[in-house]
């Protein structure tokens, strides 16, 4: 067995060793009001047993990561798969360290998920190894994509706090306005979070399928006067085409239940012939992520925020607090170094300029604009609680822009890292 | 100034101090100066430990409003918030610094239709160069200035003149309060604290039943020195700016040619330039055949500094190398603040000179071979018995509308020269000839109708190259961007004190415990910036030492606002 | 700290006024160091097709027509009979047409100059500094510069017989 299938035996390992012990840190929580127990044994028993599973996993992962960085001759940080990976590695690490601080078991089931959910991203893209080309052969590599993943980690972690803070503190039962509008945030957040779950499972629903239709658009572009370039353009969908590129015929098509033709074309805005696939892997995103979510309304029979209020009870809302804003603060130095100061340096040396405002870089600032607001608020506004709690989910929200977004609407310098 | 202050009887306190107007906390004892705040008993607000920011004065001018207004942390914030939206509007489309040549007022009109219009029409195509951009950035920059000085000085002070015994209402409403029945004696059982408490790195100091024990009081500056390499980075960036410190060209470096970089001394040599590609078996299964990686870009590149006759165009200047580097995409050439970085290439073979040789068509015999230059050539040649003369030269030829041959650029795309030949059996005038040196280009104007046209029938003389060997290429371009920054050091110097500042200030926290015996009762107070969890699990380690058992728990008094 | 305050503040406050303004300013008006319209013609120093260095420091005091060309490129070539005209009309008045060509060697030049039959002063510019520090982008550009030594005006493309006198006689008579 070569190093490299080894390497993907113990990721696989790791995947389901996370997912086994996301299940034990929610029977260590909610197995506490079972009959015939005493709830403290029950959860310090189960979280340890969780914890130890979840760092099982971890090891695991890491044999992953370091086999395959042995097995490549580079470090496995260089397109979107292992990215992907590694930030849900250090999403762990993030997880480990804070566990540690504030032998919290309920953070095992609110920050397990986060790396559950982006390992399944990873897993998206493309798993070969590929060679490095020119520009990413640097030490910089190493460093700068490590630490801005170990940082924005941490923030991953803070956005779970946060979440719970969200979960435990909001008024549920009341009926008042403010607190309604809580409510539904609460509820639109959790919505997106089964939307990214129902992007997840359609791609691996169709991918195991075999799912494939195809397009072709000719374009014609006039260079100067009289001369036409016409230059034909083919698009692959993975998922049924709700949607189609604007302006573009079909290839081949595989029926999908009855439906035989694309049911809309993209409006003509939506320029690029991967723009109309992107538009309908969001419309099948939204539309498993609702049925989805649909599905476990109708399994509570109350709004899932409600649902999943009493799982947080008896914790102490204060510590949630400080463990969102802990997060973030050891996260912040380390996202600051690895992805500003390092990114600069790396820019300095590759590209002769430590700053070029390219749309990763731009965001890369936003982020740490975004978090630097947040300690302002916190530290010299006195924004703690809700407020705060707020700006940790938010916060992430932009991570995860800068992480994915940029690379799927905006592409610029940083364009390598991200197929679709 | 101080003593046209007013004074304001409620800044007095009752412990005899008199604090500055703005103090929330007095600055000797920490009871709270507003009569108000004293009657409640929420947690105190214990930023800039409750002293009076220097910018807290009445009846302000308008020095003091301005000052006001960039000292107040809202305002940053909201300055920080502008500078968030903003260049978020700057990622909408792409920026117009990305493209080379485009002509802006069409491009994004034609590219994005009318959403690119606008953007272009708002200036957003260049939002970090516009006006309002830089403006925010210049007020956060003031804002820095202003906030830090406006609260280090303030709170420096109080830092460094704290006393030992506070008033009990100080010591009640921090967040985190023990008050619990003692009846040791109070100095031996403050005594018996020192030693745990030094232990956990706490500096101690006592005056009777009193203590105060402190620790990691660095951490508090972290923040200033944040804001310290903030400033000096951002000065360093405007100073990029300033004439002389900065230069950034793109250079063609044509193989083997020294080539002069402009406004400075130095010339550079694209000795050879290699780009290479993976080879299929470096390429993962699912790429081969489809994907073609590059592994390598470098151009062998020798630095030489102008000696002597530098300047004068009509001498040739005397080079010395100073320098040799091969510069791959992440290793640029470094000399002495210059920097050259692999930017773009060109593989296109450039002509440079050719070697033909006159033959006789009909006999076969060749009379000599002379180097024809493609730039500067000599203007007359010998070869055996014939002597030639360049009359014209295209570099690129072709024929303009009025059927005139002409040179459609300066480059060597389809170099031509015209000859007239004197010599032995020639018309007495000379005879004409057309010499096209590449093969393609032979073909293509009908070199061979021409001359015949020029030289009659009867012609007999040819200009043929023999062997390749007598082909002088230069098989690449090497593009380079030639960069001088020399106020970099200080963007790095700014950067790492900033990330100083940022681990001094996140990864300590200043901790202070203030704890009195009185009457057969202990009151602590403790303080920190961040993590009260540890820091409640540190005191309730350190009371056990003294035989004090109390739960972690019960010691939080209201941790959050929430 | 007391007596020294308002002092310190009006200190810092001009510093930041004074750098925040050259800030934006360089920002707003700063641009690309390539001389326009009113601003100061940026010196050169190149050879010309007479074997001597040139200089616009020689020039000082006259009005110069700096004409930017290529051999190879068409409307150059149909402007320089109405360049060679103006040369002949304006040079006992203090106005010298200067020929810059871009990037070409002495041969293509000399031929050229023949050609079309101009004898007004022309410089080559092998190494493209003058078109670098003029900021020249296309062919022909036409600086015209007035005797203090600034540029009066820049025209880009072909320049007829009218418009060139026009310039000129702004140039001469201002």
């Amino acid at each position: 067995m070569s190093l490299l299938d080894f390497s993907s035996d113990v990721f696989i390992a790791a995947f389901f060793l996370y997912s086994g012990s996301f299940m034990l840190y929610t029977i260590a929580i909610m197995g506490r009001k079972w009959s015939g127990r005493k709830p403290e044994e029950h959860t310090a028993r189960w979280g340890k047993i969780a914890f130890i599973v979840s760092s099982l996993g971890l090891v695991c992962h890491l044999a992953y990561f370091f086999t395959r960085w042995s097995g490549s001759g580079h470090i496995p940080v260089s397109n979107m798969y292992e990215f992907m990976t590694f930030l849900s590695m250090m999403v762990m690490v993030a997880f480990t360290v804070i566990f540690s601080i504030y032998r919290k078991i309920i953070l095992g089931v609110f920050a397990v998920p986060i790396s559950i959910i982006v390992m399944a991203y990873a897993a998206v893209f493309p798993q070969e190894v590929q060679p490095l080309i020119p520009s990413l052969k640097s030490i910089y590599l190493n460093i700068h994509v490590t630490l801005a993943a170990l940082g924005e980690s941490f923030f991953a972690v803070g956005f779970a706090a946060g979440l719970m803070y969200l979960l435990r503190t909001v008024n549920f039962s009341s009926k008042e306005k403010s607190d309604r509008k809580q409510q539904r945030l609460v509820e639109f957040t959790l919505f997106s979070i089964i939307v990214i779950i129902g992007f997840l499972g359609s791609v691996f629903a169709f991918r195991g399928a075999g799912y494939e239709t195809v397009f072709v658009r000719s374009n014609v572009t006039i260079d100067s006067p009289g001369q036409g370039d016409s230059t034909i353009e083919k698009v692959s969908y993975k998922m049924p085409p709700i949607v189609a590129p604007y302006h573009s015929e079909i290839e081949s098509f595989q029926p999908f239940l009855g439906m035989k033709e694309p049911l809309f074309e993209a409006p003509s805005w939506m320029n690029g012939v991967n723009a109309g696939r992107k538009f309908n892997t969001v419309l099948w995103s939204l539309i498993s992520g609702a049925i989805l979510y649909g599905i476990l309304r109708l399994a509570a029979r109350k709004p899932l925020g409600r649902a999943i209020h009493p799982v947080l009870d008896g914790i102490d809302e204060n510590d949630l607090d400080e463990i969102t804003y802990r997060a973030i603060a050891i996260g912040f130095p380390i996202f600051t170094l690895g992805a500003l100061i390092f990114a600069m340096i790396w820019a300095q040396v590759a590209w002769g300029r430590f700053w070029g405002w390219d749309p990763k870089e731009v965001w890369a600032l936003v982020t740490w604009l975004f978090y630097s607001a947040y300690l302002h608020l916190r530290l010299a506004r006195g924004w703690q609680g809700r407020k705060s709690a707020w700006l940790a989910v938010l916060g992430f929200l932009v991570v995860m822009f800068t992480l994915v977004g940029v690379n799927l609407v905006i592409a610029g310098l940083h364009s390598y890292a991200g197929t679709d | 100034m101080t003593d046209k202050r007013p004074l304001i009887t409620n800044t007095k306190c009752e412990c005899g101090h008199q604090n500055p107007v703005g103090t929330v906390l007095c600055e000797a004892c920490g009871k709270p100066v507003d009569g108000e705040e004293q009657l409640s008993a929420d947690n105190l607000e214990m930023r800039y430990d409750g002293v009076a920011r220097r910018s807290q004065r009445v009846n302000p001018g308008v020095i003091d409003l301005v000052w006001n207004f960039f000292s107040s942390v809202k305002i940053a914030i909201y300055l920080i918030v502008l500078t968030l939206l903003g260049s978020m509007l700057g990622t909408v489309f792409p920026q117009e610094s990305t493209f080379l040549n485009i002509d802006a007022s069409t491009y994004y009109q034609e590219t994005y239709g009318t959403a690119g219009e606008i953007y272009y029409k708002l200036g957003l195509s260049h939002t970090y160069e516009s006006w309002w951009f830089v403006t925010l950035l210049v007020l956060i920059g003031a804002s820095l200035v202003i906030c830090s000085l406006d609260r280090v000085l303030p709170l420096y002070k109080a830092l460094t003149r704290q006393k030992i015994r506070k008033h009990r209402q100080f010591l009640t409403r921090q967040k985190v309060v023990l008050v619990t029945e003692l009846q040791d004696e109070p100095e031996a059982w403050v005594a018996r604290l020192v030693k745990p408490l030094q232990k956990k790195g706490y500096r101690v100091r006592t005056e009777g039943g009193a203590l105060l024990a402190e620790k990691h009081r660095f951490s508090r500056w972290g923040p200033y020195v944040i804001h310290i390499g903030l400033i000096i980075f951002l000065l360093a960036v405007l100073a990029r700016g300033l004439p002389g410190l900065n230069m950034d060209q793109h250079l063609a470096f044509q193989q083997g040619e020294a080539v002069r970089i402009p406004d400075t001394t130095y010339y550079l040599k694209n000795e050879k330039f290699t780009v290479e590609f993976y080879t299929e078996e470096e390429m993962p299964k699912e790429f081969r055949g489809t994907k073609i990686l590059p592994k390598l870009y470098e151009t062998k590149a020798i630095l030489y500094e102008c000696t002597a006759d530098c300047t004068d165009p009509s001498k040739e200047p005397k080079l010395a190398e100073v320098a040799r580097h091969n510069i791959q995409v992440n290793s640029p050439l470094s000399y002495n603040g210059l920097k050259a970085y692999q930017f773009d290439y060109d593989l296109t073979p450039v002509l440079r000179s050719v070697q033909p040789e006159l033959t006789n068509s009909e006999s076969g015999k060749v009379y000599g071979k002379f180097k024809l230059d493609m730039k500067n050539p000599q203007r007359t040649f010998q070869a055996g018995p014939y002597t030639l003369e360049l009359k014209e030269k295209y570099m690129d030829f072709g024929l303009n509308d009025e059927g005139q041959p002409v040179s459609k650029s300066p480059y060597p795309n389809a170099p031509a020269f015209l000859f007239l030949i004197r010599g032995p059996d020639l018309p007495a005038g000379g005879q004409q000839y057309f010499y096209f040196p590449k093969q393609v280009d032979k073909e293509k104007f009908q070199m061979e109708a021409i001359n015949d046209k020029l030289g009659g029938s009867g012609r007999f003389l040819e200009l043929e190259v023999g062997s390749m060997s007598d082909v002088d290429f230069s098989e690449s371009t090497a593009y380079l961007n030639i960069r001088v920054d020399r106020a970099m050091p200080f963007v790095w110097i700014g950067a790492g004190i900033v990330m100083l500042g940022l681990v001094l200030g996140f990864y300590w926290q200043h901790r202070r415990i203030w704890l009195a015996i009185d009457q057969g009762e202990l009151v602590l107070g403790g303080h920190t910036n961040k993590n009260w969890f540890g820091f409640r699990r540190e005191i309730v380690s350190i009371l056990a030492k003294a035989d004090l058992t109390v739960d972690e728990k019960s010691l939080d008094n209201g941790g959050g606002l929430a | 700290m007391g007596k020294a305050r308002k002092p310190v503040q009006i200190i810092i406050l001009f510093v930041i006024l004074l750098l925040g303004g050259y800030a934006i300013g360089s920002s707003v008006f700063g641009g690309d160091g390539k001389p326009k319209e009113g601003g100061k013609a940026p010196s050169f120093e190149l050879l010309g097709l007479d074997g001597q260095t040139h200089t616009l420091n020689e020039y000082k005091g006259k009005s110069v027509v700096l004409n930017f060309w290529g051999s190879w490129c068409a409307p150059c070539v149909k402007e320089m009979p109405a360049l060679q005209a103006q040369w002949e009309k304006w040079k006992d008045q203090g106005v010298v047409v200067v020929g810059v060509n871009v990037g070409e060697d002495q041969m293509t030049v000399e031929n050229f100059v023949k050609l079309v039959d101009i004898n007004f002063p022309v410089v080559m510019d092998s190494g493209r500094d003058a078109v670098r520090s003029y900021g020249v982008s296309p062919l022909p550009t036409t600086f015209f510069i007035n005797a203090k030594g600034r540029v009066d005006s820049i025209h880009i493309g072909q320049l007829d017989l009218g418009t060139l006198d026009d310039q000129i006689r702004k140039l001469v008579e201002p």
